[in-house]
Order: C-alpha cells, then sequence, then structure tokens
C-alpha cells in the first residue's frame, strides 16, 4: 500500500465517506487509484466528489429519475397524506367506538388501501430509479414538511399526515433490493391502487387514477419476468 | 469521430498496453498532454469509448500496492485502433500547411 499512508487520518476518511456516492465497484476502482497516485486529500476527494456529480447527471439524462421524483413521489406524497388523514380518522372513531362494526370495516379497508398503495408507490419509486432514491425521497419529503408546518391541529396529531410513510418506505426497500413480484401479488396490489382513486370521492378522482401507472408497471414487470427467465434457460 | 480527449485516452491506453488502467493512464494523460485530467473526466469517458465498442474493460485482482483493491483494466479493440487513427490522420491532413504542421511533400 502505497499511498494510503500519506493521506492518512481525517483526508483520507473524508475521501471514503465521499467514496460512498459512488457505486460499490466503482468505488473500490476509485479507491485504489487515490491510494495508488500521490494526489493529496483535497485532490482525491475533488476527484471522486466530481466523478459521483457526473454520475449522477448521467442519471438524470434519462426519463427515469424523473418520472420517479417528479412524477410519482412528490404527487403521490400529496394523495397519500390524504389517505393517512382518512386512516387515522377512522382509527381515532374506532377507539371511540369499538364496537362498531362499520367503524372497524371503514378503518380497516382504509389501511388496507393506504398500505398497498403506499406500499407500490414506494416500490415502483425505488425500481424506476434506483440511483437516484435520494431525490425521491427529497421530493416525497417537502410537501410532507410543508404540511405538517401548516397542519391545523383540529384533535388530530401532525404524524397522521405521515402514516403512509411507513409501507411506502417498506415498498422502496423491496424496490432498492429488486425483490420479485410474483404476477398474482401483482395483481392484487394494482387492483387495490385501482380501488383507491374510485373511493376517494370526486376531488381526488381524476388526480388518484394520474397516479395508477405504478399498478401497470408492477404488472408489467411481473409479466415480463417470466419470459426473460425462459430466454435465459 | 471521436473527440479530442478521447484519442488521449485510446493512445494512453494503447501506450500502456497491458498495463493500462486508470491511474497510470491518468499519469500519461497528464504527463504528455500536459494537462490535468480528472477522475470523473477519466471514467466517464471510458464508460462512453466502452459503450461505443472502442475499449474492453475488466477488472484485475486486487493488488497490495492499492491497498488490496481491484484495478479497472481497459484494452483498446480493433474498432478503437480505427478510431483513433482516423483522427490521427485528420488532425495531421488538416494541420497540413499550417505553422504548427508539416509542410506540404509538393512544396517542399
Amino acid at each position: 500500500m502505497k499511498r494510503e499512508g500519506v493521506v492518512s487520518g481525517a483526508g483520507w476518511r473524508c475521501i471514503k465517506t465521499a467514496a460512498g456516492l459512488l457505486a460499490p465497484l466503482e468505488r473500490e476502482v476509485v479507491l485504489g487509484d487515490l491510494a495508488e497516485a500521490d494526489r493529496g486529500a483535497l485532490r482525491g476527494l475533488i476527484d471522486v466528489l466530481g466523478l459521483a456529480a457526473r454520475r449522477q447527471i448521467a442519471f438524470w439524462t434519462s426519463w427515469r429519475p424523473w418520472a420517479a421524483s417528479l412524477g410519482l413521489a412528490l404527487p403521490a406524497s400529496l394523495y397519500l397524506m390524504f389517505w393517512s388523514v382518512a386512516a387515522g380518522d377512522a382509527a381515532g372513531s374506532l377507539v371511540g367506538e369499538p364496537s362498531n362494526l362499520r367503524l372497524l370495516w371503514l378503518c380497516l379497508s382504509r389501511l388496507l388501501l393506504l398500505s398497498c398503495w403506499s406500499w407500490t408507490t414506494g416500490y415502483t419509486v425505488s425500481a424506476v430509479s434506483r440511483r437516484t432514491l435520494w431525490a425521491s425521497l427529497l421530493a416525497c419529503c417537502v410537501p410532507c414538511l410543508d404540511c405538517l408546518s401548516k397542519w391545523p391541529g383540529h384533535g388530530l396529531s401532525g404524524l397522521e399526515l405521515l402514516i403512509f410513510l411507513v409501507p411506502g418506505l417498506g415498498g422502496a426497500w423491496c424496490g432498492r433490493q429488486q425483490l420479485r413480484l410474483g404476477l398474482s401479488c401483482a395483481i392484487f396490489l394494482m387492483a387495490i391502487a385501482m380501488l383507491a382513486p374510485i373511493t376517494a370521492g370526486t376531488g381526488g378522482w381524476m388526480y388518484g387514477c394520474w397516479l395508477l401507472w405504478p399498478g401497470g408497471y408492477l404488472l408489467t414487470k411481473a409479466i415480463r419476468r417470466p419470459a426473460l427467465i425462459s430466454k435465459s434457460h | 469521430m471521436i473527440g479530442e480527449f478521447e484519442f488521449l485516452i485510446l493512445s494512453a491506453a494503447a501506450h500502456l498496453g497491458e498495463d493500462a488502467y486508470g491511474a497510470a493512464m491518468r499519469e500519461v494523460i497528464e504527463t504528455a498532454a500536459g494537462r490535468t485530467c480528472s477522475l470523473g473526466a477519466l471514467y466517464t469517458t471510458l464508460d462512453r469509448l466502452e459503450a461505443k465498442g472502442l475499449v474492453e474493460t475488466q477488472m484485475s485482482a486486487p493488488t497490495q500496492e492499492r491497498g488490496g483493491r481491484a484495478k479497472r483494466m481497459v484494452r483498446v479493440t480493433g474498432n478503437g485502433t480505427l478510431a483513433a487513427r482516423e483522427f490521427y490522420e485528420s488532425v495531421v491532413r488538416i494541420s497540413v500547411g499550417t505553422a504548427w504542421g508539416r509542410a506540404p511533400r509538393d512544396a517542399a
């Protein structure tokens, strides 16, 4: 090891931390190049950050990051916040009247719709553009923080706005891990996702329909996969 | 036709032969061309050249001098050689008769 000792201490730690922005294989190659060359910590850091910036810019020349962040994460977070409040409201009412079967049904159905749609959305956001997940998270967080700052209360906690984040982040994690979905699972999630805008009432109906494409994406992905497997065999 | 920096990378890789990888190519380019070469420019251009089929890259085994890290070895393909030659010949052709180019044969 020739140069890792020269750029030692805090400088090398900074370089290694910055290299976390790169893909694992490229990270090893770049750190190896920097360890071999005598360039100094600052130059090494500029090199790593420059490469990471170039890689990110390259990602954004594709439609995928735009579709995932501005086309889905941003509008879906607004709609899912509405569903979070609806589900939270139903759950609150059920706590007041636990024997009310109508409330129980309302609460369970809203929670199911919210969970499935949020999971589907999180999965799609992550699967469509894994490397720009940070931008999709940002696009999701901005309206959430804005709504939280303006939340009037009326007996409801601001955290009720964010119930959707739990299944959504779970879906995003599964999408990032490239979890394989079966066809029946994809059809189920798509059907649930179609129910959500229909039951949302007139206001959110058209807006909700526009957000149906994650269901279609899941279905397409589930249909395509067996064909690819059979081709590879 | 390839660009100037692509030509430099192809030339550096051809010059280094079987020892062509990121850090060594960067050293050659900076020494020969007298310009700074960032790793970002180097690797993104290498990716572009690989996508065009002008170079092939593969990971080497980890080496001790790099802290046990692998190298991305580069090999110029036949198409890469043709593209570099085409670029070089056009530079030579366009330079003939200029203050910095060779004198035309028939003018000598």
